[in-house]
């Protein structure tokens, strides 16, 4: 059995609007960030992905299972939609059973499913209330226990993180880390781009139904040329630092920092001045710390989107 | 890179058979149906013209008490005329519980984009499509051709061998002139609230589409001096069906086997109408 996400050259087109052209992936198990501006493919991925819509060409696999044979395909796979809909009248626990129950889980193995499932995303307290009286967090939590009930080996999540507060949203992102540890593939689409940074094993970004970059977020950066590489370096005397930096061919631009504690250097050549550190340190600069600038989600997705795209 | 300990399980246990899952959402819809005091009340009322039929059965049978009610025993006739009009009275009753709850079995569902939560399972369009059809179906089994067969059961016990096989064709009518008046009303109720995706509007529609279509018909037959304009009226359409299952005579009119087509042509439009709405995905043009 294949042990990936498999998308060869598929495209899907809803009559004459595009959702999305000529995607190639190969997802491994982790959590993948689906990041892009609205309309750009996001969910139309995650449909293809989960059988809900056939591809208009290509073809689509996960973990060896075709797209377009529901009966084993949604035996390891979970969905949770970014839509607030929930059958009348339902309580939490409900919810979770007779989805269980559709799914073809007997009585007894539902109950405890749905119990277990409620208990990971604590609403254990909730559970016998109408989902009507639920907040938006506690309905995005419950419908994260119905995607996650049947233990699903991949988890596919259209904007998890859409309503909750930051205690539950760091409570939902230890969830999908312990899913992933597991060896789970947690597939997550989300707008919070500093949130995607933290938890993303891997990132695909989407503009206008074309993937524009896959992989882990500093492998896409370091494929973006075209871009300087922006790298913060905290030390005792900046301006020396900087006037020593200037003379190395690698720099293009060095500016001291705001509060006069360090610098912000672009280079086109990361890994010479990487090699130039200890160099660099004598002469009585002292160094504290050098993180990259602009290896994080939010960077790349001005660098590959725009920034006038940005969503913050 | 990330280190995995891949000590994931999946469920291993058993499945209960692929038919069986429909069932699911009948029940619960079925539940929330009659959480409804309304709707419980009608119900109820739907039983009571069997009842009405019950007693004239008996009084048939009982040659004794008509004489003391001084009521001449000819005027009570069980025969096929008495099942077609129990099946007419039934059958509005059942046209009016479809308004009740037919309209608020899909449009929720489509209005809230909930159909991915049913369709990311082994689920298919058609099981949901059953599911939502067995409430109304099973709901509307009970008030026409369930108490059809009892009280042809109850006056075949009355009559003798010799009336019940003479008169054995009476339940395949009642069942097949139910099951068709059950599947038409389920789909339009269902089209219609796919179509709008509003409850009320879908259930006004659905009134809508028996009486103005009958009163349209009617200004099609009179002003262009025909019988097609019949062809509109879902309701007349039903009786001539009726009247040719329970061999009642029609008089004018178009005839049973145009009747028919024109039901089927109904259903499949409404089951076209049906599939087209019933997707996962909708496309925001």
């Amino acid at each position: 059995m294949n042990d990936r996400i498999i998308f060869e050259d598929v495209s899907k087109f809803y009559g004459e609007i595009l959702g999305v052209n000529r995607i190639n992936l190969s997802v491994p198990p982790g959590i993948t960030s689906l990041v892009g501006p609205n309309g750009s493919g996001k969910t139309t991925l995650m449909n293809l992905m989960t059988g809900l819509v056939k591809p208009s060409r290509g073809r689509i696999e996960v973990l060896g299972c075709a797209t377009d044979d529901p009966e084993n395909l949604f035996k390891f796979v979970g969905y949770s939609t970014q839509f607030d809909a929930f059958p009348k009248g339902l309580t939490g626990f409900e919810f979770i059973y007779s989805y269980l129950r559709l799914s073809g889980m007997p009585r007894q193995d539902a109950e405890r499913s749905a119990r277990q499932a409620i208990e990971r995303v604590n609403m254990v307290e909730a559970a016998s209330r109408t989902i009507a009286a639920y907040s938006k967090g506690m309905r995005q939590r419950i419908r994260l226990a119905q995607a996650l009930a049947h233990n699903p080996k991949v988890v596919v999540l259209d904007e998890p993180l859409n309503g909750l507060d930051p205690l539950a949203r760091s409570e939902m992102i230890a969830l999908f880390r312990a899913s992933a540890a597991q060896g789970c593939y947690v597939i997550i689409s989300s707008h919070i781009l500093h949130e995607v940074d933290v938890i993303s094993d891997q990132v695909i970004l989407l503009s206008n139904g074309y993937v524009v970059a896959e992989g882990q977020i500093q492998s896409v950066r370091e494929e973006i040329q075209e871009h300087p590489t922006q790298i913060l370096i905290r030390c005792n005397r900046p301006r020396e630092l900087a006037a020593r930096l200037f003379e190395a061919e690698y720099t293009i631009e060095a500016s001291i920092h705001k509060d006069g504690r360090g610098l912000l250097l672009k280079t086109r050549d990361a890994d010479r001045f990487y090699l130039a550190v200890n160099q660099l340190a004598m002469n009585g600069i002292q160094i504290e710390s050098i993180t990259p600038a602009d290896d994080d989600v939010l960077s790349v997705y001005e660098y590959l989107i725009g920034s006038e795209e940005v969503i913050r | 890179m990330a280190v995995y300990r891949r000590s994931y399980r999946p469920y291993s246990g058993a499945l209960t058979p692929e038919w069986s899952r429909f069932l699911v959402l009948f029940r619960y819809f079925r539940r929330n149906l009659f959480r409804s005091k309304i709707q419980t009340g009608f119900f109820v009322l739907c039983f009571f013209y069997p009842i009405i039929c019950l007693v004239i059965i008996y009084l048939a049978h009982s040659a004794s008490f008509l004489a003391k009610l001084e009521i001449p025993s000819q005027l009570i006739s069980i025969d096929n005329m008495f099942f077609f009009r129990f099946m007419s009275v039934q059958g509005v009753l059942a046209f009016l519980m479809t308004t009740f709850a037919g309209p608020g079995l899909i449009s929720p569902d489509l209005a809230n984009g909930a159909l991915p939560l049913y369709f990311c399972r082994p689920f298919s369009r058609a099981e949901y499509v059953l599911g939502k059809s067995a409430v109304l179906g099973i709901l509307l089994s009970q008030i026409t051709w369930i108490p059809g067969v009892v009280l042809f059961a109850i006056q075949a016990s009355f009559a003798g061998a010799s009336w019940s096989w003479e008169n054995l064709w009476i339940i395949g009518s009642l069942i097949l002139g139910s099951l068709i008046w059950i599947a038409i009303l389920s789909l339009l109720a269902m089209a219609l609230s796919a179509w709008v995706k509003w409850r009320v509007v879908a259930g006004a529609l659905l009134l809508a589409v028996m009486f103005f279509g009958a009163g349209f018909a009617q200004a099609i037959n009179a002003v262009m001096r025909t019988d097609a304009g019949h062809f509109f009226d879902v309701g007349y359409l039903m009786a001539a069906v009726w009247m040719s299952l329970f061999k009642v005579d029609a008089g004018r009119g178009i005839s049973a086997g145009e009747a028919w087509v024109a039901i089927l042509a109904y259903c499949s439009v409404c089951l076209w109408l049906l599939l087209r709405k019933v997707r996962a995905y909708e496309v925001v043009r």
